[in-house]
Parts: structure tokens; sequence; C-alpha cells
């Protein structure tokens, strides 16, 4: 009897790649994982992530070390597609603590039956134990793809009942994807849903460490890319972008002072829609249409107020929650001595502070700012090395109204001298952030060094239309 | 150490652009903690390394993506530790163990600790000194290897770890160009943790292939903005 033959890598990088959906960031770890950037094909827009930095590349048309100043997670030099951005790597830590990497890519040494893992790096580095990214990977909210050999060259079970290496993830990993196999790691053990070609139920068995259940449709591995059209992010109108915004929503809204950075086409859409019961995280709960700051005489600014004017705000989170000026009180400031509507006040740093932990995974933090004052009221505060600090909790929203300068059709942004404020912030704090811009754009147009807010965080674009006046 | 924000107000600087990397690091004393960016070869300070090789002092610890023995020519951290300089290396992935060369001998022998940290952990931990935060709460794994009895508190549905603010006495960092201020631009992965150990570095020092004078990069493209970076130095690639 001859024992079939293993898949080869490639193939293994193949089967990787079915999982992968167009649209979403897709992290790749070091090793075996480096090798599903080079299945990619143009227009299939997954943007792979790597450690070093680069959202959206593909491997490098160029030979190693020729120029490539972009590289994946092992070190290898590696293209921007179109439309693919530079980060840092703190850049990248938000961008996976906050959920927005979907899938991770991983090669353990070893899996357990519960989907614990111990990252090839550790085994590599007996004593030390170095799982490097992978830890923040697998720990992070993306599902988690394991990439491995089945067994060791010596024979052994990569796949087994514990884990004997130091375990860098308990129960991170969802589906193994072996070069004789595809385990899926369920509630009741390992599921073998997929065999090599050649290989039989019983031959995977016979080298696994782990008890396995038969999944009732075990079928052979395909390789053949699944095709799938990206998400169309592009609206025809600011009101087909909110279409769905409901009732009682928590929405953020960028703004600071006038007309610079603020959604006025989509505040207008939203006047239209006409949900209410919103809570608004926003710098100012609308000053600019009593304030003026550039509105021509006789014209009146279009922001926050004319959401309030319309009674769809029940309550305010902001910096500048009513008028600096009290012979002009803004309509929100009207509404609030009239017990209409509720406010949180938060200093701007803090606010910002708040909006950005939402968006990078972190729940808390303490911060000096307040300390001693009325807004640190019934708020936990600590002493650090003699200093006072408050705690601070993170803010996210169900819904992001934001302003750009250009954005690509993925949803790559880049912002205009002081309409960054906020909106860069708030841009990843959201289930569904829509932007407006001034421009749309191929992939490609922009510079990815000077991407402001990768698409991964832009779920829709309207096109602010020409003629439209952010004053009525 | 007076207030590192301030500039130096050194007689060869001139303003935050310094002659040379040794000029640059000259007040560097024993036990100093070094921030040192740089990702598989991109965006690694060679000439303040170097500069930091020659300068001699010891005690340091180093804060970094990892030290990995290459090729002679090429100036790593390893160099630094293979000078007995280092007295401990917080790193993700310190170095690889089989070619560890100097790096795993002053390991082994006790001569340097090595404290292995999660990068997205520790690009936080940096963020927050940075921001002038005190520390922040960051999702706790289940079984977590790197919790070594900190703190956990529960937010919403799980639970979180409190990792505290991290700041160094130095940041040494590479970048593609600068202006006389200390703005930054990076090229490709040379970015990495450049940005972040900019704002977490007391006195944070610049490499650079070229430097022009303010308004010689475009504002909307900077990345690191010069109030972040004390020192400039000019060394080609």
């Amino acid at each position: 009897m001859t024992t079939p033959s293993r898949l080869d890598n490639q193939q293994m990088a193949q089967r990787v790649f079915q999982e992968l959906r167009p649209g979403s960031a897709v992290a790749l770890g070091s090793g075996l994982p480096g090798l599903v950037a080079g299945q990619a094909r143009p227009g299939s827009q997954i943007l792979f992530l790597s450690e070093g930095g680069g959202l959206g590349y593909q491997a490098s048309a160029a030979t190693a070390g020729q120029g490539q100043t972009v590289v994946d997670s092992g070190g290898q030099g590696v293209d921007l597609i179109p439309g693919g951005s530079m980060l840092s790597t703190i850049d990248v830590a938000a961008l996976v603590r906050g959920g927005y990497a979907g899938v991770v890519v991983l090669q353990p040494a070893q899996v357990s039956a519960q989907g614990d893992f111990s990252h090839w790096t550790t085994a590599a580095t007996p004593g030390l134990f170095s799982p490097g990214w992978a830890w923040d990977l697998a720990n992070g909210p993306g599902r988690v793809i394991a990439i491995m050999g089945h067994t060791r060259a010596d024979g052994s079970a990569n796949i087994v009942s514990q884990c004997t290496l130091p375990v860098d993830g308990a129960g991170c990993v969802d589906i193994i994807i072996t070069d004789v196999a595809v385990l899926r790691v369920g509630e009741e053990g390992l599921v073998l849903e997929e065999v090599a070609p050649g290989w039989q139920a019983g031959d995977v068995t016979a080298i696994t460490g782990a008890p396995l259940i038969l999944a009732s449709n075990l079928r052979e591995m395909s390789f053949e890319p699944v095709v799938a059209e990206p998400p169309n992010k592009v609206y025809s109108s600011g009101l087909a972008a909110i279409h769905d915004l409901p009732q009682g929503a928590t929405i953020m809204i960028d703004g600071f002072a006038g007309l610079g950075g603020m959604p006025n086409y989509l505040m207008v859409a939203l006047r239209d829609h006409g949900v209410g019961g919103l809570t608004l995280i926003s710098n100012t709960a609308g000053v600019a249409r009593v304030i003026g700051f550039g509105t021509p005489p006789g014209r009146l600014a279009i922001d926050h107020s004319i959401l309030v004017d319309n009674h769809q705000i029940k309550k305010a989170v902001a910096s500048f929650p009513v008028s600096p000026s009290p012979s002009r009180p803004s309509s929100f400031e009207l509404a609030l001595q009239r017990g209409e509507v509720e406010v949180e006040v938060v200093p701007q740093g803090t606010l910002a502070e708040r909006i950005r932990a939402g968006a990078a995974g972190v729940a808390a933090f303490y911060t000096p700012t307040a300390a001693g004052t009325q807004l640190a009221d019934g708020k936990e505060t600590r002493v650090f090395d003699g200093k006072e600090y408050v705690l601070e909790e993170a803010l996210r929203a169900d819904f992001c109204l934001i302003r750009g300068y250009k954005a690509d059709t993925l949803g790559n942004v880049v912002y205009k001298g002081t309409s960054r404020n906020f909106n860069s912030v708030m841009a990843p704090a959201a289930r569904i952030t829509i932007i407006e811009v001034d421009q749309v754009v191929e992939p490609g147009e922009l510079d990815p060094e000077e991407i402001v807010t990768p698409g991964v965080y832009i779920d829709r674009i309207v096109l602010r239309p020409p003629d439209f006046l952010g004053y009525e | 150490m007076s207030d590192p924000r301030e500039n130096s107000g050194s007689t060869v600087a001139k303003g935050k652009v310094y002659p040379s990397p040794e000029a640059a690091l000259a007040d560097i004393t024993q036990g100093a903690t070094v921030l040192i960016g740089g990702f598989a070869g991109r965006g690694r300070p060679e000439g303040l390394l170097r500069a930091l090789v020659s300068n001699g002092v010891d005690g340091l610890t180093c804060i970094c993506q990892g030290a990995w023995p290459q090729s002679p020519e090429i100036m790593d951290v390893a160099e630094l530790i293979a000078n007995g300089q280092v007295r401990k290396l917080i790193a993700p992935l310190g170095f690889y163990s089989g070619s560890g060369g100097p790096v795993a001998a002053f390991w082994q022998s006790g001569e340097m600790d090595v404290e292995t940290v999660p990068p997205g952990v520790l690009a936080e931990r940096l963020r927050a000194g940075g921001a002038g935060l005190a520390g922040v709460f960051l999702p706790a794994a289940p079984s977590d290897r790197f919790l070594g009895g900190k703190e956990v508190r529960r937010f919403g549905d799980r639970d979180f770890v409190f990792e505290s603010a991290l700041r160094a006495d130095f940041a040494l960092l590479r970048a593609e160009e600068a202006d006389t201020l200390g703005n930054l631009i990076y090229r490709g992965s040379q970015r990495n943790w450049n940005p972040v150990m900019a704002m977490a570095g007391r006195v944070s020092i610049a490499e650079v292939s070229l430097v022009h004078e303010p308004g010689g990069i475009d504002p909307e493209a900077v990345i690191t903005p010069g109030i972040f970076v004390n020192r400039v130095v000019l060394q080609a690639d």
C-alpha cells in the first residue's frame, strides 16, 4: 500500500484563500501564511495586512530584495495593490484589536482539540517562547485559520488532544488547514471536514493525536478560488447611504468650528430620513449655525442644530454642547433648557481619546484631564506617581457620519486642512461609517503613504454634490 | 537630565539638526532605557546604533522588535548586545533560537534578561505613554501567558487587563525625510515602530536620508509631527 502524497505549501495556501472574502482585511502571520498573499488575483480586493504595516498587498513581481519598500510579516518584500496603504505598528495593533481584520491566518506548531495553539516561533525559541504578532492576532476578534503541517518531520502529530508546548492562545483556532485535511474546531471536538485528494478519513485519523469526528458531508479538498464580488461602497445619495439608520441609534458626527469638516450633506439626509431618539457623539452639538464661522450674511450654517430642531436628538455627548455666546443660544442649548434633551460634557481631548479607545479595542484608560473637577464627579480616580488620573471608558457608535476630501472606491480617505479633526478618529469607531467626500477616485490614485483613513474603516461613500452648499 | 522636551541648546547642533549620530547621542547615560525602531531590517536607525556601540554606554534596557544577528555589515541591536551594553531586552521576538548568536549567548549566561511582549500590547503601552495616559485596559486573553499578576477588570461582557503606560529615556528612529523642525515622513515598511516610539521617547532622535527646510514636506503627508522629535541626524541609507 502506498501512502498518498501530501499537499504542497502552495496548495495549502490555495485552500486557505477559499476562506477569504473581498473587502475585508486579512492579517497574515509569518511563515506559511505569507504564501496566501501569492494567491491574490487582480480585482479580488482582499486586503492582506502584514506586521510590517502593508495593508492591501500581493506577492512582489520584483526579484526579492530589489527595491521593495514594503515587507510582509516574515520580512519578505511585497507590492502594495492599487488601494493599498501603509500603517505603523500602533495602527496595525489598533486595527486588529478593533476587529477590522475579519480573518487572521497563523502557522501554529501545535493545535489542541479545543483550539488552543502554540505558535511556530514559540516552538522555535525554547525557554524564550516568543509568539510575536501571533499572540495579538489569535487573541483578537478575527476568525483564526491555522495553516500547518499535519505532522512533524519525525511523524509525530501536530494536532493533539492537549498542547505539550506553551499555549499562546486558548480556544483561539477556528479552522485548521493542513497538508492532508481541513478540520473545524467544534464545540464537541475536532471535525474532519475535508481530506486531501487520495486520502481516506482513516489515513488522517491515524496521524492525528486527537479524536476526530467525521463530518456528515466529508469531502475531498478542492483548490479553485471562490469568486465573490467585492462590496460596492459608493452610494448614489445621502439618503440611500443612511436608509437603514435606525430610531434610537448612537451616532457620531464630526465637526470643528464652522464649515470645515462637517458632513453637511449627510446631516441634511439624516434630517430628511427623520428618525428620532438619537444619541449624538460629536465635538459640538451645533454651534456653527448661531456663530456663523464664515457663513455668508443672511444664511444659516447646516450643522447638528438641524437635527435638534427636527426633534431627532435625545442626548449629546460633546465637548461644546452649547453656544460660546450667551446672547446667541444654540438649538441644543434651548432644547436643554426646555428639558427635551440630555447632555454629557466631555473634555475635547478625552472625547477624542474615548473614541480612539472604542476604535482600537481599548476598554478604558486613565487620563489626568479633568481630575479634581466637576467633570470627574462619579468617576473612578487613581493616583499614579503622585498624580491623579480619571478612568474614562471607550465610546463606540452604531453609525458614524464623517467628511473627507477624497476617497477611492475602496474607501481610502485623505482630508484637507482642519477638516481632518475628529473625522479620522471617528471613522474606525462605528459599526457603519459613512463618508461624504468632494471627490471619488479609483484605487491607486491616492498615494498609499498619505492615506489617513484606510478603506477597511469606511463602509459607504457618498459624493457631496458639487453644487451643495454647507449653509441654507 | 534636564527637561528632555526642550531642545538641548547644544553648541554643536543647529536647532534640532545634529552634525552626527555621535553628537546626537552624546548625553546618553548608563542604564538608560532606549526604544529602537525597526522591523525585519526596515526602519532601523543603523547610524545611531553604530554611534551607540562606539559610545560604549552600558546597562541599557532596549525595547525593540528583536535582535537578529545577521551579516557583519548590517548594524543591528545584536551588535549592542554583543558589545555587552544591554542589560535587558524587551521585545516581541527577541531572537530565534539556533540563530541567536551573541544574543542567545548573553541570555543563556544570564548577563542579559529577555522579556517577551506581544507587539500590540507594547505598541499600546508606548502610545499611552506618549499621549499622557497612565495606562489602558486591553482585552485579556484566556490563559494569558503575559498576564503576570496584572489587574483584571470586567467591562461589558469580557475581561480586560490593565497595562501601564511606558516611556523611555531615548527613542532611536529611522525615517526617510525630515525637516529641520523634526517633521517626519517614512517609506513603506520603514514606518513600523517609529511613529509610536517617537511619541514615547523623552529624547527622540530621528536618522533620515534627507533634511528639508520647514515647508519642504507636504503638511498633509507628515506622519510624525516635529513636536515629538527632539533631534535629527542626516545619515545616508
